[in-house]
């Protein structure tokens, strides 16, 4: 029973068939034709299908513009034509063909692209990450940079070295690299989940641009699904809409829409951005409120001031270790906002407009100059806060500046909608005391309220993260509100969101303004500052010209985050050799237990750093907590062993004696002595070359192999998810809460890899034998290495042996 | 709803799967790591009688079971146990590459537990057992096969004993805490713990799916 779809809807709605449509391209011989006959697809627990009884047929080399309701399928069906619906439960009928063949048999006909760069990107260098599909779809070593270097070039990427770090591109550069990695597959249907949801007006382009150029360069078959027809429609040739959980409802020529009445009314009730639709008029009317003469006294008031402000997301006080200061992403700036106000915080990507705002609502340290917060902003029993919002108590922010993050899920701490918006209005604290702001009634009253502002009755019950992308910004500003605060901060508020989503946020907006409230927002998008009346402030720092590629190198200090290649002599050694030496090395420090063999490590290790080129000063600050640590392991050793010889120090409840305090120190010595070569070693070794060797040359599971290398690339992502976190739970007035934070970035961390996963599987991977576009291979200066650990092994035990330290642990 | 037959078991690994565990696998390689540095001044607080410092073990085990409630597939909680141990090693620790071997055992402990139960209970119990499991294998490795430890009998009892413990709590009920919360967020959805939330504590998950199918 479960295989049957649920809705038994007629087959489609279309009223055209194929052969009514236009094919274009028909020449072409590489482009895919997908059929898709009676498909119907619901996912595990959900009674309702995805689509039901969907027939389709798209020509080879056809561009097809995939459009409907959110919650209408198109994603769904996009997974399901790339063949990477994995869902074991799921009741899958009907038919669906790529050139004859299942999805799944047609891996590498097909490639995917979906909205979020981040989880776009695989591996941490251009490069590489470019090769990956075709050394999933096992092309020949010898022929991939060649395709990679078109593919590159295709996008517009080719001035990019191979070797440079994917981590410091752009969200749109991201989006072209992933088309690279899929266009080096030479695919013959290209499918495009929202990729510019994420991206400024500018990279969007490009990345459109980019994608048509490529359709139009190879023949391939290209569906797009997308909200904002307009960046795709005079580019396709065809308009596929969805019926939510059924098929096709319409299919025609994308011109249609510029002209078709009906259609155009239809898809705007749907939620769908229209071309040339006046997106304002189609509001409600509503004017800003005028300082009346209630509120004379009020409106225009200063609230926030900056002064000589420059922001950065690093602060510069809080570093303990010495190097360069971190750069500010703004400098120079004087920002007043006034009450009663909406101020547009607009500029380039990258050039620091998420940093001022959250620097503005008291999240951030300023990096020099300074915020004030007026009298106003205090409020009534805050006349004794300080000046700088950012010194504020978590929970004196909450009730007097809200902050939204551009992800809404960054701000969900509880497990019902009802409970978050109840926890804003329960942590809200009279300053200075502990006294709740609001009484046990105010706050009901607050959440019934909220809730029916929101429209999220319904869902009162419902766990936050299964909202709907619409719901859950809704929530996120409901959150925000719930508290009571005067100004409203933003972060790309309206970014992935539809029609619909967006006149519910500019009606929620538009109400805080005529409250009193007062609206700051970093965004690109023109509809919305125009909705709001928005004044803007046009931030175009210095910073703006470099993108991004700061932060790369300020994750260097770890190798494990960095993707620059060590060129020491031991850094051009490969991996495999490497390990083995230290293996040796290890195996003589574990089998005993003894100062003679761990001071031969040691010093055999201060004496190779030449070849690793690190410097002394270097090296001793990536140790010393080590060095702490071996202390602690000594002195812990020391008055947990069992009492032997005189009896140096009496604690009471345990002594030190001679016996005792020895074991202590050769394990502490050991303990110091075991890190120093790994260190020496690891911060050489490249992750990516391990993981290649760890695979070709002693043959672990490639899945499983670069699973991990996928899993370690995201750690560096992992830790701007957790900063953001932090910065979000201040903004809901919980302060840092560990467990809570840690939660929350589980949740990302698992979201983000399963959306890296379905890219990797989109771009063949563990379909089979794959192949390796760079070779591992031990050269003879790899023995070198190994004979070099063998013999800082023995002659550690060697030594040992002859000073008659050394005891055989197993013994 | 005439049958519980149970589907075929897809146990190979889903690309999901393995970018999933590999993720929470190296996340939990630096949670080691801090610990790691952070273990022997810890341990001092156990001053009065030094083999109960295990009692706090459970910090280096909570990736195998983890890994093992949120799979659910052979060799889920070795892998994640060694994945992270090697990430430990890679940003450096004080046991060295040795730490690969106290992996593979402890993440062999909690993996014999969920093949006792055919990968096919999930329950708080066996969640208990698997983490008590990896503890046993943890003190074993210290006492016996790696001989890091020199206590006497009690001593290396005591130690086993506090590690199997601290396995059962906190790489037992908190992993299976986590789970829980994980699968009501929804994004366990590609996975077969996608309605680890609606199982019951103790008993059987598969007949838990069937009372609260549609």
């Amino acid at each position: 029973m479960q295989t049957a779809p649920l809705l038994s809807t007629p087959h489609s709605m279309s009223t055209t068939t194929p052969e009514d449509s236009r094919t274009p391209g028909r020449t072409v011989g590489a482009g895919v034709r997908v059929t898709a006959t009676g498909l119907s697809y619901r996912h595990a627990d959900r009674p309702q299908p995805a689509f039901a009884g969907l027939n389709v047929d798209i020509a080879a080399g056809e561009k097809v513009l995939l459009a409907g309701a959110s919650g209408a399928g198109k994603s769904t069906l996009l997974h399901a034509i790339a063949g990477v619906l994995q869902d074991d439960d799921a009741a899958t009928t009907g038919e669906l063909q790529l050139d004859g063949l299942s999805p799944q048999q047609a891996r590498g006909r097909a490639g995917l692209m979906q909205q979020d760069p981040e989880s776009q990107v695989v591996l941490s260098r251009v490069g590489d990450d470019v090769a990956f599909a075709c050394e999933n779809l096992a092309v020949p070593a010898a022929e991939i940079p060649l395709r990679c270097e078109e593919a590159l070039e295709a996008v517009g990427l080719g001035y990019l070295n191979l070797d440079h770090p994917t981590a410091a591109l752009s969200g749109g550069q991201k989006q072209r690299l992933a088309l690279a990695g899929i266009l080096a597959m030479r695919p013959g249907l290209l499918l495009l989940d929202e990729p510019t949801a994420h991206l400024d007006p500018e990279g969007a382009v490009q990345v459109r641009d980019s994608v048509i150029a490529a359709a139009q360069a190879t023949g391939a078959t290209l569906i797009v699904v997308e909200h904002h027809l307009e960046t795709w429609l005079d580019e396709v040739d065809t308009l596929i809409v969805l019926e939510p959980g059924g098929g096709i409802r319409h299919r025609v020529p994308a011109g249609t829409l510029h002209h078709d009445r009906a259609l155009r009314t239809e898809l705007r009730q749907a939620g769908l951005w229209i071309p040339h639709d006046d997106v304002l008029g189609a509001l409600p009317t509503w004017v800003p409120p005028k300082p009346g003469p209630e509120t004379a006294a009020a409106a225009g008031e200063p609230l926030l001031t900056g002064k000589a402000l420059s922001v950065s997301r690093v602060s510069p006080a809080k570093s303990w270790r010495k190097g360069p200061k971190p750069q500010p992403a703004l400098t120079g700036i004087d920002i007043t906002l006034t009450s009663g106000v909406a101020t547009g915080i607009t500029g380039p990507n990258g050039a620091g407009k998420s940093t001022l705002l959250l620097s503005m609502g008291g999240l951030l340290a300023p990096h020099s100059g300074e915020i004030t917060a007026s009298s106003r902003v205090k409020g009534d029993h805050g006349a004794h806060l300080a000046d700088a919002p950012h010194a504020w108590h978590s929970a004196d922010l909450t009730s007097r500046i809200g902050t939204v993050f551009q992800e809404p899920e960054h701000q969900f701490v509880r497990h019902t909608v009802g409970d978050e918006l109840r926890l804003s209005a329960e942590r809200a604290r009279m300053p200075g005391s502990h006294e709740p702001l609001f009484t046990e009634q105010e706050v009901d009253q607050r959440v019934d309220q909220l809730l029916h502002r929101l429209h999220l009755c319904e869902l009162a019950e419902a766990n936050p993260f299964t909202l709907s992308g619409g719901e859950k910004r809704r929530l996120s500003v409901g959150t925000a509100l719930a508290a009571g605060p005067e100004v409203l901060m933003l972060d790309e508020p309206t970014f992935g969101q539809d029609a619909h989503t967006f006149a519910d946020l500019v009606g929620l907006l538009r109400d805080h303004l005529d409250h009193g409230g007062t609206v700051v927002a970093v965004t690109h998008d023109q509809h919305f500052l125009h909705a709001l009346h928005a004044q803007t402030f046009p931030v175009t720092g210095a910073a703006s010209l470099r993108p991004a590629s700061g932060r790369a190198s300020s994750a260097s200090s770890t190798p494990l985050l960095s993707s620059v290649r060590d060129t020491s002599w031991l850094g051009r050694r490969g991996p495999l050799g490497k390990l083995l030496a230290l293996s040796f090395i290890t195996l003589a420090l574990i089998s005993t237990i003894d100062p003679v063999s761990a001071a031969v490590v040691a010093a055999a290790s201060f004496a190779l750093l030449p070849l690793a080129n690190i410097r002394l000063g270097t090296f001793l600050k990536r140790i010393w907590i080590f060095a702490a640590a071996a202390v602690m392991a000594a002195w812990g050793a020391a008055i947990a062993a069992e009492e032997s010889g005189r009896v140096l120090l009496d604690l009471g409840v345990t002594t030190i004696s001679e016996g005792s305090l020895e074991l202590g120190l050769s394990l502490g010595a050991r303990s110091f002595a075991i890190v120093l070569p790994s260190v020496l070693i690891f911060s050489t070794t490249d992750p990516t070359d391990l993981a290649d060797s760890l695979a070709q040359q002693l043959k672990l599971p490639a899945r499983f192999v670069l699973g991990a290398l996928a899993g370690m690339r995201l750690l560096g992502l992992m830790t701007a998810h957790w900063t953001t976190i932090g910065h979000a739970r201040r903004a809901r007035g919980v302060g840092t809460r560990f467990h809570s934070q840690a939660f929350g970035l589980l949740v990302q961390a698992i979201r983000i890899a399963t959306r890296l996963a379905v890219t990797m599987e989109s771009r063949g991977f563990g379909a089979g034998e794959r192949t390796w576009s760079r070779a591992a291979r031990l050269t003879p200066a790899d023995g070198l290495v190994i004979s070099g650990g063998v013999a800082i092994a023995a002659s550690a035990t060697a030594l040992a042996v002859i000073a008659g330290t050394w005891s055989l642990v197993w013994m | 709803m005439k049958t519980s037959a149970s589907a075929p078991v897809r146990q190979r690994w889903t690309v999901s799967d393995i970018v999933v565990a590999s993720t929470l696998a190296v996340a939990s390689g630096v949670i080691f790591w801090g610990w790691n540095v952070s273990y022997h001044a810890v341990s001092t607080l156990f001053i009065a009688y030094p083999p109960t410092a295990s009692l706090v073990g459970g910090m280096w085990l909570f990736p195998a079971v983890l890994g093992a409630l949120i799979i659910r597939k052979p060799g889920a909680a070795i892998y994640c146990e060694m994945v992270a141990a090697a990430v430990s090693a890679l940003l450096g620790s004080q046991w060295g590459l040795s730490v690969l071997l106290y992996g593979f055992l402890q993440g062999l402990g909690a993996e014999l537990i969920l093949l006792l139960f055919l990968y096919r209970r999930f329950s708080l119990g066996v969640a208990v057992l698997a983490g008590a499991s990896a503890g046993l294998a943890g003190g074993i490795t210290g006492n016996w096969i790696a001989n890091y430890y020199q206590y006497d009998a009690v001593g290396t009892l005591t130690h086993i004993a506090g590690f199997s413990l601290s396995g059962a709590v906190i790489a037992g009920v908190l992993p299976w805490l986590a789970t829980r919360g994980l699968a009501a967020t929804g994004v366990l959805a590609p996975l077969k713990s996608r309605k680890a939330h609606r199982e019951p504590a103790f008993g059987r998950a598969d007949r838990a799916a069937v009372v609260h199918a549609p």
